[in-house]
């Protein structure tokens, strides 16, 4: 695997910061992203983001989670150890939705809930960029674009980015 | 945004007038030869009917009561829905005229057993004065809350400002509770009490479920068909606002059937001799299977359409989805009164049918004539610009 590096730089206001990202995505850069401390509009167009997959894991692990609540109760209740409530047949499929239905939810919540952190990269507490100094002001009232590069293209981007109109730029290695 | 009073549609009105009253004309025929029919047809029509328009009316309280901005542009169709109550007013006459033949308890002298001792039990609250007197009170406080409602959007879109916006909001919130309580037992005097044994505290709540789904559906099938029309606030709507409709449409839909099921099992569950035939007849005979359909296609089946963002923003695709949701809430309203006169099994009546288009036709008639005289989006909104520009996130 060929050395990689962070190219890390600040805006000074949003317009040329989602420009930047445009241009950056033009040249062929995939591994962007932006870090603001205000919700950017437009920012998922200028990343060429596509749909999140949370809706996604939410929906399976829901199924996933129905077919757990009912399967367990029709084995527990209804083959391993049937119970007589009531004289209703061992096999009562009302009695068993409730469950069925509040598993559903408990795992369609938990897969959000843990596939938002798979997402954004949890549990990693430290990632390169925070060497910088001056990007702390991102969540303050910076706005940064940080784009993983080459090392061979390291100084090409940086070089286009202060084109683009960044108030600074700063190179960060990555690795140990 | 045309703010000079709607004064179209004169052609669909009498289109739609001319359909009500051949329609209702034929159901009048049939109720000379068989009343009982035509009764208990001409009352799941006119609930089905008439709950979309309360439902309409409850989720604009909904709106005023949450200061909802977003749906500022879709409001004046929605306050124009609950203006055809005073036309179910006048529709209630053939259900007070034929009360004997649908309701048991109107002539109690004929019955025996069990079903003798529950009517002598209610007879306090299930007797023929006091029922009409409840109606009256039902209509008085629809009507009433429906009409200043409009009347106070309509004249601020002559004044504009926010003193108007302020009245209607706080009648809005403080409706709703009355309308809440007077639906309910709107629900227990027309629908429940046709089993007089049977009593369930959920049932207005079920009624209103899908008539609530109903009256959503009612809106996004107007906003599909009125995309092209410049005077109709379909025209002004943006996909957000569309989605927010499909979303409305997802989370009733889940709530219908969360209300049915919680219905279904509470009564099976408990298995008490009063309450327990009501659902005996309509799971174990061949209703069983409309219930399971209704199951299947009220719930499973739009459930999981609607969860598509794309079909939610697609006014098109929503509006077919919305038709199929109001196509089996009938069947659903069907499935609840009808069992009552067919206890084998379903059997459907030709004035199944004429009886729905007619009081169909009929709201449609009244509710595009009651859109004349008032602009069709509220121009005198202090929050249209806002809700025109709606974009969440």
């Amino acid at each position: 695997m060929s050395a990689r590096a962070y190219v890390v730089a600040e805006f000074a206001a949003e317009a040329p910061l989602l420009a930047a990202a445009r241009a950056l995505r033009g040249r062929g850069l995939a591994d962007l992203d932006l870090h603001s401390p205000v919700p950017l509009h437009g920012a998922d167009e200028a990343l060429g983001l596509k749909r999140s997959v949370v809706p996604r894991i939410a929906l399976v692990l829901g199924l996933a989670g129905v077919a757990t609540g009912y399967v367990m109760q029709w084995w527990m209740v209804g083959v391993d150890f049937p119970i007589n409530v009531g004289g209703r047949p061992p096999q009562s499929a009302p009695a068993f939705i409730p469950i069925t239905f509040e598993l559903g939810i408990l795992f369609a919540a938990l897969g959000i809930f843990l596939g938002l952190f798979g997402l954004w990269g949890l549990p990693r507490l430290h990632h390169p960029v925070f060497e910088v100094e001056a990007f702390r002001s991102a969540s303050v009232d910076g706005l940064w674009l940080s784009a993983a590069v080459e090392a061979a293209g390291v100084a090409a981007v940086a070089a286009e980015l202060r084109a683009l109109g960044a108030r600074q730029v700063e190179i960060v290695e990555d690795g140990p | 945004m045309n703010a000079t009073p709607f004064q179209g549609g004169s052609r669909l009105t009498g289109i739609a007038g001319a359909v009500a009253a051949a329609a209702l004309g034929l159901t009048a025929l049939g109720a000379v030869g068989d009343p009982r029919q035509a009764l208990a047809s001409y009352l799941v029509a006119f609930v089905y009917w008439l709950g979309i328009a309360l439902g309409a009316l409850i989720l604009l309280g909904a709106l005023h009561a949450a200061k909802a901005r977003w749906p500022v542009v879709l409001r004046r169709f929605l306050e124009t829905i609950p203006q055809t109550l005073p036309l179910f007013a006048l529709l209630f006459l053939p259900i007070a005229l034929g009360l004997k033949h649908v309701f048991v308890w109107v002539e109690p002298a004929g019955l025996g057993g069990e079903l003798a001792q529950a009517v002598a039990h209610k007879r306090p609250y299930l007797n023929v004065p006091f029922f009409l007197a409840r109606a009256v009170v039902y209509f008085v406080v629809w009507i009433g809350v429906a009409h200043l409602l409009r009347r106070w959007s309509v004249q601020q879109d002559r004044v504009g400002g926010h003193a108007l916006t302020l009245r209607q909001r706080r009648l809005g919130a403080a409706s709703l509770p009355f309308l809440a309580l007077t639906l309910s037992f709107a629900a227990f005097d027309w629908m429940m009490s046709i089993d007089p044994r049977f009593y369930s505290t959920i049932f207005g709540v079920y009624w209103f479920a899908g008539s609530f789904l109903g009256a959503f559906a009612v809106l996004a099938i107007a906003a599909a068909a009125t995309r092209a029309l410049p005077d109709h606030f379909g025209h002004h709507l943006n996909a957000d606002h569309v989605h927010s409709l499909g979303k409305f449409l997802l989370a009733f839909t889940a709530f219908w059937a969360y209300i049915a099921f919680s219905q279904f099992m509470l009564i099976w569950i408990a298995n008490l001799p009063e309450e327990v035939p009501w659902y005996i007849v309509r799971t174990g005979s061949p209703w069983g299977r409309v219930g399971i359909f209704l199951a299947l296609g009220h719930f499973v089946v739009p459930f999981f359409l609607l969860l598509s963002r794309d079909l939610k923003r697609d006014p098109r695709r929503l509006a077919m989805v919305a038709a199929w949701l109001l196509l089996v809430h009938w069947l659903d309203l069907h499935w609840v009164i009808m069992p009552h006169v067919h206890q084998a099994g379903p059997a459907p009546s030709w004035m199944d049918l004429t009886a729905f288009v007619g009081v169909g036709a009929a709201f449609l008639a009244f509710l595009v004539f009651r859109m004349r005289g008032a602009a069709t989006v509220p121009v005198g909104d202090p929050y249209l610009e806002e809700s025109l520009r709606y974009q969440p996130q």
